[in-house]
């Protein structure tokens, strides 16, 4: 296990960085490396960066609360926290001696063990760092993973997992696996839609609807003109906030403690109507147990993503 | 979730006093955008009251309570009961309130209601409902609201024009309420697809409910049935929905309306679904003693209710399957079957629905495991079963639906007395959105 233990070097930031910023800085450095050739590192940085003292912005928490459906309680939800860490994983993306592009990299799966109720209110440290650089059939992929603690508390309350592909880019020495990857290339498997649970309607501002309220403005979700000029074809939702829609849609409230995982395969293009089945688990007691879930494109049939929720 | 316990352990209903049922009045319903496309929630309760008013002599008198709703409001009609009441012959003494269960609202008036009057609370109640379709609320876009309720918290002129450089041409949409459930996203007639697929339940059948609900409406309305149970309204003396001459051949050639994309066989079409529908109701309650010091007839008591709703959310059971559970439980507490109603009552919000009811209760599997049983529920005779039409032919306004079940039940019941020596019982089955749904037992006087 690579924790952070593991780092001997704790890069402690001043105070969260500027996702948009970190968005200037990555369209520069893929400005630069286009004009000096291809990236010089073929390892992982081996630093974790860390925020202290971080606390939310309640007013940003309601209306991210309100957009995914949710009753506004002083409870982080598990989507929002992963929103409010993402500027410090970003901020390893981008550092100097990150082998790969990160403007336009796939985000292929997530992972998260929510380990206790997080109010609002809760100061809390942020570290991240990225691990397990390996190839991919269709590029490099690395898992870049984020650990949220009360502030001055070595008690983790939460940890996230995410699995980013570097389509195309292929580094010395990062061998390619033998088996298939998970997500975004097994999109291609048949997939017999079950009866759905819930029809969600996208409209073409749910990408932009999702950046106000996570500050998450990869151009690839703004507009389609935003997303052509990053070589999709129209822009698409968030990989996180399909993950936060179909957590809002499996329960409320959430559990106190339980992990949650999503498999990203076809993108969602907007403007979209997705399909999503969810099937419970429940013990003999009649206890909720776990939640598994896929949604679907529901005039192509094709398989957006898959996953599931369980208690911890 | 099967609530067992309320099966094995049935408390017996508390004896009190009865509430019984005097009569009733309701307007033609009228299909959306038609007769009622200018009418107000308040004008067609108003009329609907109006009406009760004058059959029974009501002027000037103090009711014990009104309670009625509608399922699509107006911020301005949150007064909705009192204001019609304010407006009607009624003394302004009496007082009223408004309540929402979805199409379940109008039924659930009456149970409050008599059940404030089996306490002692009250001697005579007004029971009802009202929906337009037609003049539904349009709201301005949840953004636009935001920057105007900031706006009106604003103190400096600086800070209105600050708030109004906010306003984007995609804030000037109206917001106009859906039939989507809100945590599902799918169409109500999209939820009851799914349960139609799952029940196996065919397109001829429905059909051929939907074809018995127009013939029987328009006999009962042929041999003058609804003359003291409905004031003509806008020059509507009979549901305008009403197609007396529709046949198996004609609903056979409509395209389905629900469940296209869904997968599977789509057999809901406009034929045998409810359309959206304008209209009101209202219902007379008393107290027997109240009932006998005004002269006024008895058709019916209100013996008891039960209340249910579903997990629909994830599927574990369909959006509008909750009567399923909630007809058992109150079975059981009255120590009665199916097979002891001569008259039940359900609801037809798509023939779906009501065909999906009946092989719910018919299935043995259905029974054990989920209704806590020792085999099938039972089954519905036919020839009992909404036997003056429903929804499918009149149209449902979905909160004035119960008002017009209570009243038509209650005159049916009157007219059949007894049967073999007990007063003849009747059973009411609505369905409502939210996976809710709500049943009753009535008994004729």
């Amino acid at each position: 296990m690579s924790g952070p233990a593991a780092h001997e070097q704790v890069h402690v930031l001043t105070g969260m960085p500027s996702l948009s910023k970190l968005y200037v800085n990555a369209a520069a450095a893929a400005a630069k490396s286009r004009v000096l050739g291809g990236a010089s590192h073929t390892s992982l940085p081996p630093r974790c960066h860390e925020v202290r003292g971080v606390v939310a912005d309640l007013a940003k928490m309601t209306e991210y609360q309100h957009l995914l459906g949710k009753p506004a309680r002083d409870v982080m939800p598990s989507g929002f926290i992963h929103a409010m860490a993402f500027p410090v994983a970003m901020s390893v993306m981008v550092s100097e001696d990150f082998p790969l592009p990160l403007l336009g990299m796939i985000h292929l799966k997530n992972r998260v063990r929510h380990l206790g109720p997080v109010l609002y209110t809760q100061p809390v440290s942020i570290r991240s760092w990225a691990r397990r650089l390996s190839g991919h059939r269709a590029g490099t992929q690395v898992e870049v993973v984020v650990e949220v603690r009360a502030d001055g508390s070595a008690e983790l309350l939460w940890r996230g997992v995410s699995t980013y592909l570097a389509k195309g880019v292929f580094l010395p020495g990062v061998d390619k696996p033998a088996a298939p990857g998970v997500g975004w290339d097994a999109a291609n498997t048949p997939f017999n839609p079950p009866d759905p649970t819930a029809l969600w309607r996208l409209g073409v501002d749910a990408g932009r609807a999702y950046a106000a309220v996570s500050g998450d403005f990869n151009p690839i979700h703004l507009s389609v003109l935003s997303a052509k000029v990053l070589g999709m074809r129209r822009s698409l939702a968030h990989g996180m906030y399909l993950a936060a829609r179909v957590l809002s849609d499996v329960g409320s409230p959430e559990p106190d403690a339980f992990s949650w995982e999503i498999t990203f395969e076809a993108p969602v293009f907007l403007p979209a109507s997705v399909a999503v089945h969810i099937t419970d688990t429940r013990n003999d007691d009649g206890l909720w147990q776990r939640s598994e879930y896929v949604g679907w494109n529901v005039h192509s049939g094709r398989r957006h993503f898959c996953g599931s929720v369980a208690a911890l | 979730m099967t609530d067992t316990d309320a099966n094995s352990s049935p408390a017996n209903p508390v004896q009190v006093r009865r509430a019984v049922i005097i009569g009733g009045n309701r307007i033609p319903f009228a299909r959306a955008g038609g007769a009622y496309a200018k009418s107000s929630n308040q004008d067609m309760l108003t009329a609907a009251l109006d009406g009760l008013i004058a059959r029974f002599g009501l002027q000037d008198e103090r009711i014990g309570e009104v309670a009625a709703g509608a399922v699509l409001k107006h911020s301005r009609d949150f007064n909705l009961t009192r204001e019609a009441v304010l407006g009607s012959a009624l003394s302004p003494e009496t007082p009223a309130y408004d309540l929402q269960q979805a199409c379940a609202t109008g039924l659930e008036t009456v149970l409050g209601l008599a059940n404030k009057i089996k306490l002692g609370q009250i001697e005579s109640g007004i029971a009802g409902g009202v929906d337009s379709a037609s003049d539904a609320p349009i709201a301005v876009s949840e953004g636009l609201r935001g920057i105007l309720l900031d706006l009106s918290r604003a103190r400096t002129l600086t800070q209105r024009l600050s708030i109004l450089s906010r306003i984007r041409p995609k804030d000037l949409a109206p917001d106009a309420p859906s039939t989507a459930e809100p945590r599902t996203g799918l169409s109500m007639g999209e939820h009851q697809a799914l349960t139609t697929a799952a029940w196996k339940i065919n397109r001829q059948s429905q059909d051929e409910l939907a074809l018995a609900s127009h013939k029987n409406l328009a006999a009962a309305y042929d041999r003058g049935f609804f003359d003291d149970l409905l004031t003509p309204y806008r020059g509507l003396t009979r549901d305008s929905n009403l197609r007396a001459d529709s046949s198996l051949a004609k609903l056979a050639k409509l395209k389905p309306a629900f469940g296209v994309s869904l997968g599977g066989e789509a057999t809901m079409t406009a034929g045998n679904s409810t359309p959206l529908t304008d209209g009101a109701s209202t219902v007379l309650l008393a107290s027997e003693e109240w009932a006998r010091a005004h002269d006024l007839p008895m058709l019916a008591s209100v013996v008891d209710g039960e209340a249910a709703a579903v997990d629909f959310v994830h599927g574990a059971d369909g959006l509008l399957m909750a009567p399923v559970f909630a007809v058992p439980r109150l079975l059981a507490r009255n120590a009665l079957s199916l097979a002891d109603f001569d008259f039940i009552e359900i609801h037809e919000a798509f023939a779906g629905t009501v065909l999906s009811t009946l092989a719910a209760w018919e299935d043995v599997e259905f029974g054990r495991s989920r209704l806590g049983l020792e085999g099938a529920f039972g089954s519905v005779d036919r020839s009992r079963l909404n036997v003056n039409g429903s929804s499918l032919a009149a149209g449902h306004p979905f909160a004035a639906t119960g008002g017009r079940l209570v009243a038509s039940l209650a005159k049916l019941l009157h007219h059949k007395g007894t049967v073999d020596g007990r007063p003849a019982r009747g059973l009411i089955s609505v369905c409502a959105a939210g996976g809710q749904g709500v049943a009753a037992i009535l008994e004729s006087r």
